[in-house]
């Protein structure tokens, strides 16, 4: 009984390997040259934000057939920008990993550093309005001095 | 028991409804009857969610795929502890799991403010508030998407001999607790919002709200940073690749409100200590509040795509309606209550801690945006330009890595500044010592061959901030030592005890620190994938790997192979390690389980991808340096977190240039 049943669990095993075999061997396609270009295009499978060059899923559906079709293109002498071409020609803008640089989709690189620098304007703003000298305009001559001094002798005492 | 569980969601809302109303005609009309009820209504309401939540886990636990919410989300076979985590595996059951943790919050605040005088007036609001929100989850889950719908043909209920179960990926220990965590502190930055609406519509400019808002906040930032780890913990041991953050729409979506509940939590200090940036923190502690309905709605709208979103559905139109009166009533309450906003200090000098707080909150948000804005391009760009683009983790990590060392910097030199005003000596004083030892020890990085220039700038500012909280805790750990006559360590604890918040933020700030160390040691992970017959080596790295056997067989709920890997650094036998392939039986669906060997140094990591038609192991093999970082970073994050929340031994009040006319006096407060 027990041979027979570790018979059946290898029986099993051995289906569930055949089950996961890949057809085409996937490491083929994954070299320097492939992986530099496909770091520029997107991978589309719905499944992550990676790229064609670091989408880690070897049986990817659409990093996969990607590579393949990089390999075949750089075998014909192509380089990454007409590989690249060839990808957005096919899939449209989608196939780039980042916005391209220009039209409306350079506003997404614009726009982080745009309210960074509008955020330090604003500061330099709010540093200026506050820093009015509300009491000392209204404090008696000489008193505002006083003041700071018994400040900063307050506050050596926590520093 | 569908029907119970169903008519205890419809009660629930109309309580909810109640509770709102009540609460709000009792504070208008002064009727303290209504108030009490309100209150009433609010533990009733819990009663209610808890006994639907109830009812559906015991469902999730006997089987009863009668329920289509069972049969879709549990199975047989499934472990029991992968069953209970069905509650909010999927978008009906997750809905009722927010319901059920916003009123369970809803009752603590409710019970724990119930004799302070101070809260009197506001609490009607924060309960409406508060109330208000939850009725709107209780809608959706009570009359759009039911957790308790059953399967039926015609009129018959129709009952399944088996469900389908989880899906295998989230069968993992960090899955049954990551949610959890995260709705923790999605659903607690409601509380800081209830308040800060609370103190706006009865004009309470005071501290006290924010002193008890801190609290809730800090808590409520620990269990969202504790969710956000525990979904990268998941990440990296489960989907077989190693990342632990993919910059995922859902992933971003709970980013963003920790970022600007970060950011409030170093800003509500200069309205506690300087009466300063009042209207700032409201914008804040409502931003966050939305932030995370936001989160929400990006989670369960299908608006973007990404593999931890819910199925698509029309719950997107509900959101957007709530998120539009939500903000629409909330900038206006604000701007109407401008004059209850006044500062009451000025600010004294450009370099000061107060303006190395808004240089923090500026590069926070500015992060935060960036996020935001990466996440939501490909969305307007569709809209405006009528094609599709796509934005990945290329874009965020070109736009976030300088923005994220900028912080760092921030981080070590922030602390160092005084309040009020530092002179030239005094920066000179503090800082001289860590910039010249950063230098150096960049210098002695890229002399041993480093030369990634983020990884040496951020090693170098690893360097300079830990020098810098160094020497604050060696300076009074010190003094205190040689005053108290103890040793450095009880001079160390003591230094912190007297000043937990102060000192525990250090802690917190090491903790980024040390995160920070492992995040910049993915510049040097290293990959290979090879396909390598059994007793067959390979080479990665400082490893010699060998295939040395492939083991199968089967239990219930899966198929398993696993092949068994002889890690050998020079002769020595550093670890065998056993990654996995599954097949589950009822889904069909085929997972990974990694093998991972971690080390402080580096992980090495195993993925074991498939087998190739002349029966070679396909085998990702990867070496992670310096990931534990992330991981041991982390805890000691919470240990300053908790530190933070431990009551200072000395209580001092900071001096204040007061600005003249405005009229309350300050309240004493920590630190």
């Amino acid at each position: 009984m027990r041979v027979n049943l570790n018979q059946w669990k290898t029986s099993v095993a051995i289906l569930f390997v055949a089950s996961i075999c890949v057809a085409q061997s996937p490491t083929s396609f994954i070299t320097t040259d492939i992986r530099r270009a496909g770091e520029k295009l997107a991978c589309l499978c719905g499944a992550c934000k990676n790229t064609v060059g670091t989408c880690q899923m070897l049986g990817c559906h659409y990093a996969a057939p990607a590579r393949e079709k990089i390999a075949e293109m750089q075998k014909a002498g192509l380089d990454d920008e007409k590989v690249a071409a060839f990808f957005v020609k096919r899939e449209g803008l989608k196939a780039f990993a980042v916005p391209p640089a220009e039209g409306f989709n350079a506003l997404s690189w614009i726009m982080p550093p745009l309210a960074l620098v509008m955020g330090l304007i604003g500061i330099a703003w709010w540093i200026r309005r506050s820093q009015k000298p509300v009491l000392a305009n209204q404090l008696p001559d000489g008193s505002a001095e006083r003041v700071r001094a018994e400040l900063d002798k307050e506050m050596a005492k926590f520093e | 028991m569908e029907n119970i569980g169903g008519l205890c969601l419809i009660l629930a809302f109309c309580l909810g409804v109640y509770s709102v109303l009540a609460s709000v005609i009792g504070a208008w009309k002064q009727r303290p009857f209504l108030l009490v009820s309100a209150q009433r209504a609010v533990y009733s309401v819990w009663v209610l969610v808890a006994t639907a939540s109830a009812l559906l886990v015991y469902a999730i636990m006997t089987d009863d795929f009668s329920i289509q919410y069972v049969w879709a989300h549990s199975n047989k076979a499934m472990a029991t502890i992968y069953k209970f985590t069905a509650w909010w595996g999927g978008q009906e059951g997750s809905l009722l799991f927010w319901s059920f943790i916003l009123s369970s919050y809803t009752a603590v605040v409710v019970f724990t403010t119930r004799k302070k005088h101070e809260y009197r007036a506001m609490m009607p609001w924060i309960t409406a508030v508060l109330m208000f929100t939850l009725v709107f989850f209780l809608m959706l889950v009570a009359f759009v998407e039911h957790p308790f719908r059953i399967l039926a043909i015609g009129r018959a209920a129709t009952p399944m001999d088996d469900g389908r179960g989880l899906d295998p990926l989230l069968q993992y220990w960090t899955m049954v607790i990551h949610p959890p965590f995260l709705y923790l502190g999605y659903v607690g930055f409601v509380v800081p919002f209830a308040f800060a609406m609370g103190s706006l519509i009865t004009k309470q400019p005071g501290d006290g709200w924010i002193h008890t808002t801190r609290r809730w906040a800090l808590i409520t930032w620990a269990f969202q940073s504790t969710g956000i780890l525990l979904g990268a913990g998941w990440a990296y041991a489960v989907l077989g690749w190693g990342g632990y953050w993919g910059w995922d729409p859902v992933e971003n979506a709970s980013l963003l409100p920790w970022i600007t509940a970060t950011s409030f939590l170093h800003s509500v200090m200069m309205q506690e200590k300087k009466g300063m940036m009042k209207v700032w923190n409201m914008v804040l502690v409502s931003t966050t509040f939305f932030l995370c309905i936001f989160g929400t709605f990006l989670t369960r709208s299908g608006i973007v795509s990404s593999v931890h979103a819910f199925a698509q559905s029309s719950l997107g139109n509900y959101f957007v309606v709530f998120l539009a009166v939500g903000i629409g009533a909330t900038t206006w309450l604000i701007l109407n209550r401008l004059p209850y906003l006044k500062s009451e200090t000025q600010l004294e000098s450009v370099v000061s801690r107060e303006s190395s707080f808004l240089f923090n909150n500026l590069i926070l948000l500015a992060s935060c945006f960036a996020i935001l804005w990466g996440t939501l391009f490909p969305v307007i760009s569709e809209a405006v330009t009528g094609e599709k683009i796509t934005v990945d983790a290329p874009y965020f990590n070109r736009v976030n890595i300088p923005i994220g060392l900028f912080l760092l910097f921030l981080t070590g030199v922030g602390p160092l500044i005084a309040w009020r005003r530092s002179s030239g000596d005094a920066l000179k004083r503090a800082f001289l010592m860590p910039t010249v030892g950063a230098v150096i020890f960049m210098s002695v990085l890229v002399s041993l061959g480093i030369h990634h220039v983020y990884a040496v700038i951020s090693f170098g500012l690893c360097f300079f901030v830990t020098a810098t909280i160094g020497s604050e805790f060696w300076k009074g750990s010190r003094s205190i030592a040689a005053k108290d006559n103890v040793n450095l360590l009880r001079g160390a604890i003591e230094l912190t005890h007297r000043n937990t918040r102060r000192y525990g933020g250090y802690i917190v700030h090491m903790g980024i620190v040390v995160m920070f160390i492992g995040f910049t040691g993915s510049a040097f992970n290293i990959d290979r994938t090879v396909e390598v017959k059994v007793g067959s080596t390979f080479k990665l790295g400082r490893y010699d790997l060998k295939v040395a056997d492939m083991k199968g067989g089967e239990n219930e709920n899966y198929v398993w192979n696993h092949a068994i890997i002889e890690a050998r650094s020079g002769n020595e036998l550093v670890a065998t390690l056993k990654p996995e392939l599954r097949k589950y039986a009822v889904s069909g669906s085929q997972t990974s389980n990694v093998a991972i060997r971690r080390a402080l140094n580096e992980d090495l990591y195993l993925n074991f991808a498939g087998m190739t038609a002349d029966s070679k192991v396909i085998l990702q093999s990867y070496v992670f340096p310096l990931v534990s970082f992330i991981w041991v970073g982390y805890w000691v994050l919470l240990i300053g977190t908790l530190i933070c929340l431990v009551p200072s031994k000395i209580k001092l009040q900071y001096a204040k240039m007061e600005v003249v006319g405005i009229a309350r006096q300050p309240q004493p407060v920590e630190n």
